[in-house]
């Protein structure tokens, strides 16, 4: 695999991750982590839909006309997750119910359409493919750690298994009410970004001022 | 790159076609399949309330279907009235989307359960194994601490005693309200009366612990440090069973209606 | 000379740079300063305008929490041994169990017996937090290389007080644990939270273990379960259930605290005799609490106007609302947190205003919360920068203005 590639598959698992860095798609990273299963299929439908939807558009970038090329982004887009919740109805239809307008909502994914834009657009249907797998593991990676501690914790078990058995069901483990509810998601992301950020620190952005939304010489007004 | 107008039109519309197929290719290869689907879930859901299935099992979509056919009968039953509606296709309706169409429904009366609106038609399972009726399966549904709690009751064939509770979705506080889904405090309500001797509905959830079925039989512990959901399951369990809901016909087949 | 002094100096090199405990210097430093006046002076000329540094003014507050400390230990012992009176069984722990093996009767409601009873909850919870926080401290003190800064003394002293006696202790540590490191050290430490550090320990308990956090059971140390006469229940919590239940209660009694509920937070009368040591050596300030009263009596007021037919707080009076609840340890002692507060004076009315108005909002409209001190304080926190930012801009622009003539 040439350089290039290897980037485009490899960089945004840690170094330029959509949700760590970027702080994109985290509305689904919050909604749908409560559980392993769910995430998982969430994951993949994000990723099938990235593969998809980067190569399709890769595939006619020199085709498109520059002046309806986010219509036409977003109806391939679209039409990838309504196949996608199709699918998902007709063949895991107890995870579908419970993922429910999500998936739907991958249409407003920025990480999907941030993808095709910045990069599909550009770039040969080859590294688009290695950018849609890089950014779909790396969209993943994240939701899997996150519903790993909120289920672990949150209610004694994984993949729906029990593994600490919890005092409601006669076992010893006090489940952490806090872990199923969203907000447990914004700590643990909080938290996985501090992590890399750490271990990464070139990612850490530069520090933010009120004043740096304001128009200079009209404080008071945002600009 | 510049494009003329016919150009991007043409794309346009070259795109949008590929797509349509492609979606409505998808849909309808799939709808019949997601059918099955919805149906199963359904089915599943009455099974287990009749306790014909444990919560959880993994049955073979044959399987659950053989069950369901074997020994669930669903009935179409005008609520008003409490009348079985013969000729209409029971396994089909959907009480949920009822309660939503001004057309099949109207707005109830007020009540503690704070349910809006009633159908005018609901749909109730019986239970029944070689040929004799053994439990009445009824929707129920109503607000708790955060949200609307649908589920089902059983009421068995004496129409006095609780079979069995079940709620299928619910958004209340997990560890407090959400407790309703916990199998232990769902196994409490077996057992108890529903109805007192002139067939009110008076079962309800009590702040606390409930005595034994025996000497305590129209109370149901409480979910601890859940008052609200506590109170509101008890609300629209008697809302359901009363007048308003499916008392009529309960009323009918205690006067030895059809089965 | 001071034989902790030579112990100290003895032990000096070893923490100093290049010794063979560098890492753990916060430590060492955290002993030594607390013992002992810092041995840096000022080389250069220096502008002390007040006595007052952030070591005294965080031991003021210590002294003016005393009478709600003493209370809590007192009220939670009496609770309890009122409880057990009443018919309620002792709780099944250790506590019981000494208590038993000392010979005391539960049944006694004498007071020194309460202090006894009430410090077996009390304490055991104080020192884990102090022993859990203190281990955060120092770990991020060690890896950031700062030193252990006395914030915490004051955090340690607070949190154990806005807890039902009945707490596991483990969940005392993990509560404390993440107060400081999400509520203070993700933000840089002391003086760069904007939350109140304890307050975000109570609220990720509230909100992790709700069933030991409210409703009837972890408010009073016995077993109640089998006396149908006695609900455990905080007179708050009563109150929104039943329309009557503030008619049948002696104000009195809730003003200086014989009522079941935090262990701290039941007098309001002990965290007036706070208030009155923080207003004078101006540690917290006036205007926050002026603006918490403000607030709460506009609002208790508008709702009272307002009436609801099927919610009894609608109809509270605002003096209730002063002596139920966290109401008057919140404004004492949360609110005017100088760090967590907003900074200009006439922020720091709107700020308390705001958070008397959001608590009697929750109290009265939210079903689920019947306490509703801790969420509004903490709310009114994430406002207090931007309030800050406000009053500072309308300055600017009031001087700029006086310029332009």
């Amino acid at each position: 695999m040439a350089k290039a590639e290897r980037e485009a598959l490899l960089d945004p698992l840690f170094n330029n991750n959509p949700i760590a860095l970027q702080v994109l798609g985290i509305c689904s990273a919050l909604a749908v982590t409560t559980k392993l299963e769910t995430s998982l299929v969430m994951s993949l439908a994000v990723i099938a839909v990235l593969i998809g939807s980067n190569v399709a558009i890769s595939a006619i970038r020199n085709q498109i006309p520059s002046s309806i090329r986010i219509i036409v982004q977003l109806t391939i887009i679209a039409s990838l997750v309504i196949v996608t919740d199709q699918i998902l109805k007709a063949f895991v239809f107890d995870v579908s119910k419970q993922l429910s307008v999500f998936v739907g909502l991958i249409i407003t994914n920025c990480i999907i359409m941030g993808r095709a834009e910045a990069f599909a657009m550009q770039n040969t249907v080859k590294m688009s493919l290695m950018d849609a797998l890089g950014n779909g593991f790396g969209y993943a990676i994240i939701l899997i750690v996150v519903a790993f501690v909120r289920e672990l914790f949150g209610s004694g078990k994984l993949f729906g298994v029990t593994i600490l058995q919890t005092v409601n069901e006669g076992g010893w483990y006090v489940p952490n009410g806090l872990m199923v509810l969203a907000p447990a998601a914004f700590f643990l992301i909080g938290g996985f970004i501090w992590v890399v950020r750490s271990w990464k620190p070139e990612q850490v952005e530069e520090e933010f001022h009120v004043g740096a939304l304001l128009e200079p010489g009209h404080e008071g007004n945002l600009r | 790159m510049q494009h003329s107008t016919s150009y991007i039109l043409l794309f346009a519309a070259a795109v949008c076609a590929v797509c349509s197929v492609f979606v409505s290719g998808a849909s309808v290869l799939l709808e019949e399949r997601q059918q099955a689907n919805v149906e199963l879930d359904r089915q599943k859901k009455v099974l287990v309330v009749a306790g014909l299935m444990e919560e959880g099992e993994s049955l073979s979509r044959v399987e659950v279907a053989k069950r369901f056919e074997t020994n669930i009968v669903p009935v179409i039953v005008d609520l008003e009235t409490g009348v079985v509606l013969e000729g209409v296709d029971a396994s089909s309706f959907d009480q949920r989307k009822a309660a939503k169409d001004p057309e099949a429904s109207h707005p109830a009366p007020t009540n503690a359960a704070k349910v809006q609106r009633l159908p005018n038609q609901g749909q109730v399972f019986q239970v029944v194994t070689d040929g004799r009726l053994q439990s009445i399966i009824i929707p129920i549904s109503g607000a708790g601490l955060w949200s609307t709690l649908y589920g089902y009751i059983a009421i068995d064939a004496d129409l006095e005693t609780i079979d069995g509770i079940t709620f299928y979705e619910h958004g209340e506080t997990p560890g407090l309200g959400g407790e309703v889904d916990n199998p232990r405090w769902k196994a409490l309500w077996k057992g108890r009366k529903a109805f007192d001797k002139r067939g009110k509905p008076v079962i309800a959830v009590k702040k606390g612990m409930a005595g034994p079925p025996e000497t305590d039989p129209y109370n149901v512990d409480g979910l601890s440090g859940a008052t609200i959901t506590s109170r509101g399951v008890g609300n629209l369990v008697r809302f359901w069973l009363g007048q308003d809901g499916f008392g009529p016909y309960l009323d009918t087949q205690r006067a030895g209606g059809s089965t | 000379m001071d034989p902790i002094r030579d112990a100290l100096d003895k032990a000096a090199p070893l923490f100093e740079k290049g010794g063979r405990l560098e890492k753990l210097y916060p430590l060492y430093e955290m002993h030594d300063t607390i013992l002992y006046t810092p041995g840096e002076v000022t080389q250069t000329s220096s502008h002390v305008r007040d006595g007052m540094d952030l070591k005294r003014m965080m031991f003021s507050v210590v002294i003016a929490l005393i009478p709600c400390i003493l209370w809590a230990m007192y009220n939670t012992g009496y609770q309890a041994q009122f409880a057990i009176a009443s018919g309620a069984l002792p709780l099944d722990n250790w506590q019981s169990w000494l208590l038993h093996e000392l010979g005391f009767s539960f049944r006694n409601t004498n007071p020194i017996l309460c202090v006894i009873h009430g410090s077996l909850y009390y304490l055991p919870v104080l020192i884990t937090t102090m022993a859990a926080g203190g281990l955060v401290e120092v770990t991020s003190a060690s890896i950031r290389g700062h030193e252990v800064n006395e914030g915490f003394l004051v955090s340690g002293m607070l949190f154990p007080l806005t807890l039902p006696p009945t707490i596991p202790l483990w969940m005392v540590f993990i509560g404390i644990a993440f107060g400081i490191i999400f509520g203070k050290e993700v933000f840089g430490g002391t003086g760069m939270n904007f939350l109140n550090p304890a307050l975000v320990g109570r609220a990720f308990l509230f909100f992790a273990y709700p069933a030991y956090m409210s409703g009837d059971a972890p408010w009073i140390a016995a077993n109640f379960s089998g006396v149908d006469s006695f609900t455990g229940a905080t007179l708050l919590a009563q109150a929104a259930v039943t329309s009557g239940a503030l008619e049948a209660a002696s104000w009195w009694k809730s003003f200086f605290g014989l009522i079941p509920g935090s262990m701290g937070e039941t007098s309001t009368f002990a965290c007036l005799l706070g208030a009155g040591l923080l207003l004078v050596t101006r540690i917290g300030s006036w205007r926050t609490m002026l603006g918490v009263v403000v607030g709460t009596i506009g609002m208790a007021l508008v709702l009272n106007l307002a009436g609801s037919a099927t919610n009894p707080l609608f109809a509270v009076p605002f003096y209730w609302h002063f002596v139920l609840g966290g109401w008057a340890f919140g404004m004492v002692f949360m609110a005017t947190d100088p760090v967590s507060s907003a900074f200009t004076d006439v922020g720091k009315m709107y700020y308390g205003i705001g958070i008397g108005v959001l608590c009697i909002l929750i109290r009265v409209v939210n079903p689920a919360y019947p306490e509703g001190m801790m969420l509004s304080i903490l709310f009114m926190n994430m406002f207090a920068p931007l309030i800050d930012h406000f009053i500072v801009q309308a300055n600017i622009r009031r001087r700029e203005a006086g310029y332009a003539t």
